[in-house]
């Protein structure tokens, strides 16, 4: 009677989650991108009759292939910048004895805490025209041109040093991971310190290079906040431009915003095949028994040690510069950022809090006062409305995404090796395949109807398009909250399991009390740097964008357009510096939690305890001591 | 106390266990042993009930236990990582099985903390994360996790296998320590012949999924049951056609001898046989020396207390004897 009864509850969550997963795969995954898909090839002429390749016809005559070009253009040129300086940085942090290298890293890393559209306004802050080293340069060199800081070399610039934060963390653990003895080994061989470099380390980096280098590929091919704000036509902003454009003003532009996104689509895939091919055939792993730590080496050569130390303190000051800047610009008051200069007598917290009247002089030499034009990040309230909006979208979204890959994960590890876990993986993967802009363009043309299966509702309608923003940031961050998650499941040991079953723990009580807490630490990480990189998320913002939908990157972007208003809002640029200072203190705090608290394991935290617990006793102790002498 | 009745395990097409029958008396230390992959292993996961048989039945204390579920089985286990609960303290590791038993918190307390000291560990350890424990303090967490619910039997795979040698040793003892003082009916997995010689009452000697023999300690050794066990449980010498001839035992079977019962330039027994031989090379232990003695043909292996007077160097000529009484026979 009893076996029945389980038999028939644990059917009924199979059938249940079953359901569900296929909903969510079908409905969120493959129905959106199969319309993006289909209209392509369902546009219609001018008398309304179907009309397959026009689209096809129309990529071929017209300007759309620029748009492809120049997206290749920067992706492979920031392939060659990013590994030109995200190998240099790493060699010189992790390889060679460079002084002050743990600053150096320190200062590599920034890009860690603001990226995406804080990091290309920051970087506008300095060089557009109107920048701070703009106007500085223009003061020394009155000729320069002030619009140097534009187009496709201020988009390479911005994203080679965006994107080589991540390229140098993982190419850094590589290089961390190779046995010295192997260096050692070559040098007694009789090898010189820069042959060692090329032909003993550089080798066993090359997987680890690959997979950077296609990344970045593909990065380069899908930028979207440093083309739009920088002005450089390459294709995703070209989608969301097309995406909200009209049959009236130009020739099918959702379909021809499809067909780049397809474009876009398929050399993703080709790509990614590409590398986990190469994955597959294998890396270079060591086959030293017992490892030996890098020792790092000296550049034996006075000037080549010079020259190295002269380069890594010139990207240093590349790196720090536009950070130390906003933070520093970010306590000043209008007139100073208006003037470019410091006035370190006058720092003031209006660009965080409170707000004050803006005084300016009219064309017609009348001073007019506006009122409270001049408010912090946190007084202002279309800002705080965006801060609020995005904390609230992302939360939910990375907390969806880790919730449904946890409960994945444990399914497709209860079946390992089965062909039911392997179709589970694979359908969590699928957005993976597909670039990002896609995706979102699709839930953008899909959903901007009443469809059946989300109970009749339009999704990109008045307030739903905060629902639609959720569903597209959860279905972006599943594939890589399953690897980091999977990864973390790895952990388990099997015999963890089969110990609290001995013990009499049913399959729900194994996995609340044992396995989950052992995955919570990779779980909650996995939440925050989801939560973390969608906060100041520019591409799915601007494809959504809608007064209801108004993220934080959106307000971000606004600020930098009124300032181009003369006049119209002048802490504009106060607040936006700021926005980002607050951005960097909130992603250095979750990086610091999740590497920093979140990689204690219980002995770690009890011991931390422990003396926390010591430490108050001395204080507390200290202090008893103290009254009981001056009582005495 | 538990019974194995014709136990057939397979994983696919392929049969890991082979009609399995096992007699574990109460209170007895019992031990698998074998190498890698004969299927010790299974058997211990068919009587814990993580595997089920194809046929075949497993009884406890004359119950037939084939189908019961897992946790309703009373029997304790010790893994071989020992699998204690990272995310927990020691304390919460030992209580994890009386919680959800649903014990009261004051019975909890009572109970772990009288099993904790049995095993020798203090109630400072048991505040603590089992991370920061020794490798010989966390077998103590293991076993006292797996004792404290009272089962009817304990059950161990493998768990002196990730400690290293020295300490293997002191654990060895201090588990047969724990187990006499316990009294409990112990099922051993081990692939290490000493640490089964050393520990158990009674060894079932596994191989590719059948049981070859199945006795004492010295019944294993001594009285090999075959070829197998015999080659398997410490080092052997298998006799060729010279000292075969020399011996007058049947050619048309397999003759071994262990290398204790090889004598070196003893006197003569009654119906033993003396051969001259040379020293090839030898191993010194400390306090055994190993020599490789070349004779009738074939390379004996020999073992001589090192007394420090008779020492022989390579080269030397000896005469060796064997007792036919000492030579295990097998069937080809």
């Amino acid at each position: 009677m009893r076996k029945n009864k389980t038999i028939d509850a644990s059917m009924i969550y199979k059938v249940f989650g079953g359901v569900f997963f296929l909903y969510l795969f079908l409905g969120f995954m493959v129905i959106p991108c199969l319309n993006t898909l289909t209209s392509i090839f369902t546009t219609r002429d001018a008398n309304g009759n179907m009309d397959p390749l026009a689209v096809i016809r129309f990529f071929l005559a017209g300007n759309m292939p620029t748009f492809v070009v120049n997206s290749l253009k920067l992706a492979v040129s920031l392939m060659i910048t990013v590994n030109i300086v995200g190998i240099s940085i790493v060699l010189l942090t992790e390889y060679f004895d460079i002084k002050g290298a743990k600053i150096l890293r320190l200062g590599y890393m920034t890009t860690m805490i603001y990226s995406g559209v804080a990091l290309v306004t920051g970087y506008q802050f300095l060089y557009d025209k109107d920048g701070m080293l703009t106007t500085w340069l223009v003061q020394i060199f009155p000729n320069m041109n002030k619009q140097w800081f534009s187009g496709f070399s201020a988009v390479l610039f911005t994203m080679t040093f965006a994107c080589t934060s991540n390229h140098a963390l993982f190419l850094r653990n590589a290089i961390r991971s190779i046995d010295y003895n192997t260096v050692e080994a070559a040098r007694n061989l009789g090898a010189k310190p820069f042959k060692v470099l090329f032909q003993v380390v550089m080798p066993t980096l090359l997987p680890t290079l690959f997979s950077l280098t296609v990344m970045t590929f593909i990065t380069g091919l899908c930028a979207m906040s440093a083309p739009t704000l920088l002005g450089y036509n390459s294709i995703n902003p070209e989608i969301v431009r097309l995406a909200g454009s009209t049959v009236a003003d130009e020739a099918f532009p959702q379909a021809r915003a499809a067909l780049l996104s397809v474009i876009l689509a398929i050399f993703t895939m080709v790509l990614l095949n590409v590398l986990n091919h190469y994955e597959n055939k294998g890396h270079y792993l060591s086959v030293s028994k017992t490892k030996a730590k890098l020792v790092k080496q000296k550049i034996q050569n006075p000037v080549a040690n010079v020259l190295a130390h002269i380069y890594a303190y010139v990207l240093f000051i590349i790196y720090m510069t536009p950070v130390v800047m906003i933070v520093i610009f970010s306590f000043q008051n209008w007139p100073a950022i208006r003037a470019k200069s410091l006035n370190l007598s006058d720092w003031t917290l209006v660009n965080y809090f409170g707000s004050q009247d803006y005084e300016y002089l009219t064309s017609r030499g009348k001073h007019r006062i506006r009122a409270d034009a001049i408010s912090g990040v946190f007084a202002n309230e279309k800002t705080v409305g965006g801060i609020r909006l995005s904390f609230l979208l992302s939360a939910v979204a990375a907390a969806l995404a880790c919730v449904i890959v946890v409960i994945a994960v444990n399914y497709i590890f209860k079946n390992k090796n089965k062909k039911r876990a392997v179709l589970v993986e694979g359908c969590l993967l699928f957005p993976w395949l597909l670039p990002t802009i896609l995706i979102c363009y699709s839930y953008r043309i899909f959903f901007n109807r009443d469809v059946w299966y989300v109970f009749g509702n339009n999704l990109y309608y008045g307030e739903n398009v905060r629902l639609l923003i959720i569903l597209a940031y959860t279905v972006v961050k599943l594939p890589f909250a399953l690897r980091m998650v999977k990864a973390a499941f790895y952990a388990i040991d099997d015999e963890l399991e089969d110990a609290a079953r001995n013990l009499g723990a049913s399959n729900l009580v194994t996995f609340l009390r044992v396995k989950l807490p052992i995955v919570l630490p990779s779980v909650l990480a996995v939440f925050a740097l989801n939560f973390n990189s969608l906060f100041t998320e520019y591409d799915m913002s601007a494809t959504f964008h809608s007064s209801y939908g108004t993220s934080y990157a959106m307000v971000i972007q606004s600020m930098c357009n009124e300032e181009g208003r003369d006049g119209m809002n002048m802490n504009a640029s106060g607040r936006r510096c700021a926005s980002t200072v607050f951005i960097m203190l909130l992603s250095g705090l979750i990086l610091y939690l999740v590497y920093g608290v979140g990689a204690r394991d219980l002995g770690d935290r009890l011991l931390a305890n422990e003396k926390r617990k010591k430490r108050l006793e001395r204080i507390f102790h200290g202090r008893k001591a103290g009254k009981d002498n001056e009582d005495g | 106390m538990i019974e194995l009745k014709d136990i057939v395990v397979k994983f696919g097409d392929f049969e890991a266990l082979h009609n399995i029958n096992v007699h574990v008396k109460e209170g007895e230390f019992f031990t698998f042993l074998g190498p890698s992959g004969c299927g010790k292993t299974t058997t211990l996961r068919t009587i814990t009930g993580f595997i089920e048989p194809v046929s075949g039945s497993v009884w406890m204390k004359g119950k037939d236990i084939t189908h019961v579920p897992i946790e309703k089985r009373d029997i304790g286990i010790v893994f071989q990582s020992y699998a204690l609960f990272p995310t927990m303290t020691v304390h919460d590791n030992i209580a994890f099985g009386l919680k959800i038993r649903k014990l009261r918190k004051k019975e909890i307390e009572e109970k772990v903390t009288t099993i904790a000291h049995k095993v020798d560990l203090s109630d400072e350890q048991l505040a603590k994360a089992v991370s920061q424990l020794s490798g010989g303090q966390q077998q103590r967490v293991a076993i006292a996790r797996a004792l404290v619910t009272e089962p009817d039997i304990i059950c161990m795979d493998e768990p002196l296998s990730n400690l290293d040698a020295k300490l293997r040793v002191q654990l060895r003892n201090e588990l047969k320590k724990m187990q006499r003082e316990f009294g409990i009916t112990t099922i051993y997995v081990t692939h290490d012949q000493e640490e089964a010689l050393t520990l158990s009452d009674r060894i079932a000697v596994f191989n590719k999924g059948y049981i070859e023999q199945i006795g004492t300690p010295n019944e294993v050794y001594n009285f090999s049951g075959t070829e197998f066990v015999a080659n398997f449980i410490g080092d052997i010498n298998r006799l060729e056609s010279g000292l075969v001839e020399g011996l007058h035992l049947s050619e048309s079977k397999n003759h071994f001898i262990r290398l204790e019962r090889v004598q070196v330039n003893r006197p003569k027994d009654e119906n033993e046989f003396q051969a001259k031989g040379l020293i090839e090379s030898r191993e010194y232990y400390g306090l055994y020396i190993k020599y490789y003695i070349r004779v009738c043909g074939q390379t004996v292996k020999v073992i001589e207390k090192n007394d420090g007077i008779s020492i022989y160097e390579a080269g030397e000529e000896v005469t060796i004897g064997i007792h036919p009484s000492d030579v295990m026979t097998y069937d080809r």
